[in-house]
């Protein structure tokens, strides 16, 4: 038999998460389809650690810039940093244009977001996303407090 | 030969209109030719740290832009060429909260324009492939002078 360790409290602060990752799960899909030529959405820490991820649906992942965004994360981090010493206050945001693909990062602290794009796709508008996701961000940094105030009492 | 006045003048044709710094790099991030609004040691900050972020972007891609040679980029998207040696590294554009840098490169060299953050990326990113193809040329000759 199940048992369940949970006051009714913790049960529902639970169910309140997970309905909250299925939200922003949800959201960052539909971003893919919304705007042409974006191939994968990705938020993770500065180590790379991926958060959050949207892929297209049943599109095969062929190319190494969509199947490993902790690379591209943690040398946006690591770049970032540097960026941000050119006496030009703190760096915002990185745009990379390769031969086929562009990827744009945006330095959302504690997160790293990382979307990749055809080279051809709209930069203007995946740069206009910046206040967007930094909301999705916010979200699950405020999440993650909640969490630490919750196991450290 | 090259003539250091003659690029000098070329690159303050590009250091208008909210354009701050233009300047021309080795790979190292020693200065070749610079012309700044606000400075030499301005211009030096900014040459350094450029090369950096460069050389640092190139080599940690370099392994995906190799994969994507071996997959045949098979993303299903029709538009990626796949073509390892053309998905190299061509151009960055770095925002920061008081200005925005665009580098790019420029036969074995790096070129790199700073501009006040009121420059729409746009115009700083034409300005920059405008003055790389400018350059492309006779700097090409020049390389291919050097390894000959």
């Amino acid at each position: 038999m199940l048992k369940f360790h949970w006051s009714t409290g913790d049960l529902q602060v639970s169910l309140d998460r997970s309905l909250i990752v299925m939200e922003l799960q949800t959201y960052l899909d539909k971003l893919l389809t919304r705007i042409d030529g974006l191939k994968t959405i990705t938020i993770t820490d500065r180590e790379g650690v991926t958060l959050l991820t949207a892929t297209p649906e049943g599109g095969s992942l062929g190319t190494g810039f969509e199947t490993q965004p902790a690379l591209l994360s943690t040398t946006f981090a690591v770049v970032s940093e540097q960026a941000s010493k050119l006496g030009l206050k703190k760096n915002k945001s990185i745009v990379s244009v390769f031969g086929s693909h562009q990827v744009v990062q945006f330095n959302h602290a504690p997160f790293v977001t990382t979307l990749v794009a055809d080279v051809d796709a709209n930069t203007g508008i995946l740069l206009d996303l910046n206040n967007e996701l930094r909301d999705v961000t916010d979200v699950i940094a405020t999440a993650l407090q909640e969490r630490q105030n919750v196991t450290t009492p | 030969m090259l003539k250091p006045k003659v690029i000098s003048q070329v690159l303050r044709q590009a250091t208008t209109g909210g354009v701050k710094a233009t300047l021309l790099l080795n790979s190292e991030g020693s200065p070749l030719a610079f012309v700044s609004e606000s400075g030499d040691r301005d211009a030096r900050v900014y040459a350094a740290i450029a090369s950096n972020v460069w050389s640092t972007f190139e080599k940690n891609t370099r392994p995906l832009t190799k994969e994507n040679l071996a997959t045949g980029s098979g993303s299903g998207g029709g538009t990626s060429s796949g073509n390892g040696a053309n998905n190299a590294l061509k151009f960055l554009l770095v925002e920061c909260e008081e200005g925005n840098l665009a580098i790019t490169t420029v036969a074995n060299m790096l070129l790199c324009l700073t501009a006040n953050p009121d420059v729409a990326l746009g115009i700083l990113k034409a300005k920059t492939e405008a003055l790389a193809r400018h350059l492309e040329e006779p700097f090409q000759r020049v390389t291919t002078y050097n390894s000959s």
